[in-house]
């Protein structure tokens, strides 16, 4: 890193707020040349805003970016690519119908005059390019058929087609195994040495330590430190994610009979990446479940609320008898209720009022013969409004029209009224506000007073500490650690969480 | 997080605004139709007489029987392109059985029952492939018009008998029967849109069809059931309009599917699915009725009234994106 020469990118004084609350609040950044810029913090912290930001895809409140000597209040994404800044997230964003080479050419395909496509010379060009990474790909391949880091040294090769010179990745290793990620941070390295800038960003701060030479750290939207990485160290950074937790997490646990086991699992291994675990619910337990990215912890989800039923081996056991959903409405017809992270995409009918939506799991129980009872479906829809303090309290309402803590607890309410017995979340309160958030945790600690279990999954490490009575860590798709969170900080969660992976760094 | 945040913040900001937006651009057509009516009312007094007006409920009752069905595909994200040719292909099914048996009953069920089939093989391809609705129906639609000229021969399969004597010259009150038929249609849609589970379900599925496999509804199976209710529909509009003519013909169904669609869509119920009304359907149906009555009495031509007809689809689906 050359002081002389001016950075890749620079970022003044950024802001951006969403509903008066602060997500970015004035942070400065840069990366120079040829550097692998590390960018951490926990969930929340502005790192998704962040690189929003940078790449085009919102626009900043206040503050500029300044790329290629030009200063911008705000990229468009057009504006970003033509500047050089490309974006690879995880599961990049490319056309699965056409070639390897056609993808990295899109927009700039090769022709031989009147507008017909040179496909020999896209060929030709695409080999050249991917031989010059160091990449081996069958450029005539359709991209569909190949794997998920292939298609992630597509978008990288296409990123340096559009020469762009400042590289941002998004959990790039999130879906690869120990070799593709190894080779992922060659190809990286090779890059850096270029004179590509890139911002790397990732849950996995033993590989952000490996690669970065430098590591800024975002917490609760502000830039906290910027280290450099080789003089950076775990423990360091994680107390930087995790800052001062001088008051200990609020838990209001209450001593609840723990019963009989309901939810048992023996040796359960499944496609979607869960290997050989065992796991024992009571009734009236809540059981966190965290981990990295990939690490198993929704795939757990998955498997135990019937969402994933493919080539899954081992065991279970549910209230006594055996429990091997093959759909989703079995799990549902045992009690087994699964609450998706993403309520848009696949919690609620947006066109469908609140009431509608709180029955949708259990329509049968308010028809008969085909034939709905409108009247009690009302009535159980004010009720369930009134018991999870739903607001507005009009059942009638569409539930476009609610905020994202009232629509969670809607989705809570559907459940809930599906008879639930145990209850499977994902991410149960990301994206609401504190009041939201402490009252969708009561209501799940009522659920499992009345002796329902609960099984969540969570990123967040107060949530974690807060409501869970037991903290499974998985790894790899195992369970790695057990932690109890009587006690337990988020600093020394977070470094469970954290601590040396399977897939090791060198 | 935060772009959840943020949209569900817009409605909260601007919530009566957005919703009366969205509701007038949904219906802005029929405002427009509307207008159109009343402008031929002026310019042709005949128009609005009584006479001419059951004519025009005559002339669409089929139309109106195959759009109440269309309508709960379109709600559940659906659409059928096939209900004109297999309306054609059940129409005949119910003239060779009068021909060959010489029993009505038998050429009801005939009909009935082709269409019913029909529609259920057309729900078995929609919800066991990936191909979209329309590529699918476009499909079966081109076939079953080549077994709709294979049943007939090329040629008009004619007397009905005692169909023709009902649906043909009959009717109850002044009213003719084929209308009793179209209403009834509305009702039945009416009700089960809104009085059953299968009504229910289908705004789920067509509103978010991950939400309610995650809601335990067997998707795969109402969706079937769904395209077999909507053939139910296209199986009686196929008996209704062979007792009509007197005879069924292998281009009998010609363009119903397109003009079923518009009339949903014109009645406001949104192509993606999640919502509309069979009422909507029914004014939708009206509209394009009054639409080419006031065009035959203003003495357009059978080509421009195509050319009309084709801008009012167009309007009515550009302002719906819009919407």
């Amino acid at each position: 890193m050359n002081s002389a020469t001016p950075p890749a990118i620079q970022v003044r004084s950024v802001t951006k707020s969403f509903l008066g609350q602060r997500a970015l609040d004035d942070v400065d950044f840069e990366v120079a040349r040829g550097e692998v810029h590390g960018l951490v913090g926990k969930n929340g912290a502005g790192k998704s805003t962040f690189m929003k930001i940078l790449s085009g895809a919102q626009p900043p409140d206040s503050g500029q970016i300044i790329v290629g000597g030009t200063a911008f209040k705000a990229l468009n994404p057009a504006e970003g690519r033509a500047a050089g800044i490309a974006i690879v997230y995880q599961n990049p964003e490319l056309h699965l119908d056409l070639s390897v080479a056609a993808n990295i050419f899109l927009g700039a395909e090769p022709r031989k005059g009147f507008g017909i496509l040179d496909d020999k010379a896209m060929a030709a060009r695409a080999t050249e390019l991917l031989a010059r990474l160091g990449l081996d790909l069958p450029v005539n391949q359709r991209l569909g058929d190949l794997d998920i880091a292939d298609r992630q040294q597509v978008a990288i090769a296409k990123a340096v087609r559009e020469k762009a010179h400042v590289l941002l990745l998004d959990e790039p290793t999130a879906a690869l195994n120990k070799a593709q990620a190894e080779f992922l941070f060659r190809l990286i390295r090779d890059l850096a040495r270029q004179g590509m800038a890139i911002v790397y960003v990732s849950h996995h701060l033993d590989e952000v330590l490996a690669i970065s030479d430098r590591i800024t750290i975002l917490r609760n939207g502000r830039k906290v430190a910027v280290v450099e990485g080789k003089s950076a160290d775990k423990d360091g950074l994680i107390s930087m994610i995790v800052g001062r937790t001088l008051d200990a997490v609020e838990t209001h646990r209450s001593e609840r009979l723990r019963a009989d086991p309901f939810l048992i699992l023996e040796g359960v291994s499944s496609q979607g990446g869960l290997d050989n675990v065992s796991l024992q619910v009571g009734k009236g337990e809540i059981v966190g479940v965290t981990g990295l990215i990939g690490g198993g912890a929704n795939a757990l989800a998955a498997v135990i609320g019937g969402l994933d039923h493919r080539d899954v081996a081992g065991r279970m056991m549910l209230g006594g008898q055996s429990y091997a959903p093959r759909a989703v409405r079995e799990a549902i017809a045992r009690g087994v209720l699964f609450i998706p992270e993403d309520m848009r995409g696949r919690g609620l009918v947006m066109s469908l009022s609140i009431a509608k939506n709180i029955s949708l799991a259990a329509l049968k129980s308010l028809s008969k013969m085909g034939w709905l009872k409108l009247s009690k479906e009302t009535g159980v829809a004010t009720e369930m409004s009134e018991r999870l303090d739903l607001n507005p309290r009009a059942p009638s309402r569409e539930v476009r029209f609610l905020s994202g803590g009232n629509q969670r607890k809607a989705l809570l309410g559907r459940a809930i009224f599906a008879d639930g017995k145990l209850f499977v979340l994902e991410e149960p309160t990301q994206g609401v506000d504190v009041e939201s958030q402490r009252q969708i945790h009561d209501h799940l600690r009522r659920l499992a007073d009345r002796g329902a279990t609960v099984v969540f999954v969570s990123t967040d490490l107060e949530e974690l500490i807060a409501l869970a009575d037991r903290i499974l860590v998985l790894r790899a798709g195992r369970i790695e650690q057990e932690l109890s969170p009587e006690g337990l900080d988020p600093q020394q969660l977070l470094v469970a969480i954290q601590t040396q992976s399977a897939r090791s760094v060198n | 997080m935060t772009s959840s945040a943020a949209t569900a913040a817009k409605p909260v900001v601007r919530k009566s605004g957005a919703l009366r937006g969205q509701d007038l651009g949904r219906y802005t057509l029929l405002i427009v139709l509307l207008l159109i009516v009343v402008v031929t009312a002026i310019g042709n007094p005949r128009f609005l007489s009584v006479n001419n007006l059951m004519n025009i409920l005559f002339q669409v009752s089929a139309l109106g029987i195959v759009a109440s069905g269309q309508t709960i595909l379109l709600i559940a994200g659906g659409l059928d392109l096939a209900v004109g040719a297999a309306l054609s292909v059940a129409g005949l099914a119910t003239a060779l059985t009068i021909m060959h048996t010489g029993s009505v009953t038998l050429g009801i069920l005939a009909g009935v029952v082709s269409g019913t089939v029909i529609g259920a093989i057309n729900g078995m391809l929609v919800a066991t492939n990936r191909a979209t609705p329309f590529i699918i129906t476009l499909g079966t639609m081109t076939f079953l018009q080549g077994v709709a000229i294979i049943m007939s021969g090329g040629s008009p399969i004619n007397g009905t008998g005692k169909l023709f004597d009902v649906f043909g010259l009959g009717d109850f009150l002044g009213v003719p029967w084929p209308v009793y038929a179209m209403f009834a249609s509305v009702l039945v849609m009416f009700l089960v849109l809104r009085f059953t589970t299968l009504g229910r379900y289908a705004f789920a599925i067509g509103g978010n069809e991950e939400a309610a496999r995650l809601s335990g509804i067997p998707v795969r199976r109402i969706k079937i059931a769904l395209y077999a209710l909507s053939g139910v529909f296209v199986g009686v509009a196929g008996v209704i309009l062979t007792g009509i003519l007197d005879s069924g013909l292998p281009s009998m169904g010609t363009g119903y599917e397109l003009r079923a669609i518009a009339a949903v869509v014109i009645g406001g119920t949104p192509l993606i699915g999640g919502r509309g009304t069979v009422i909507g359907t029914l004014g939708g149906v009206l509209l394009l009725g009054l639409v080419s009555n006031s065009m035959n009495l203003l003495g357009v031509g059978a080509n421009f009234q195509s050319a009309v007809l084709g801008l009012i689809i167009t309007a009515a689906v550009l302002l719906q994106k819009k919407a």
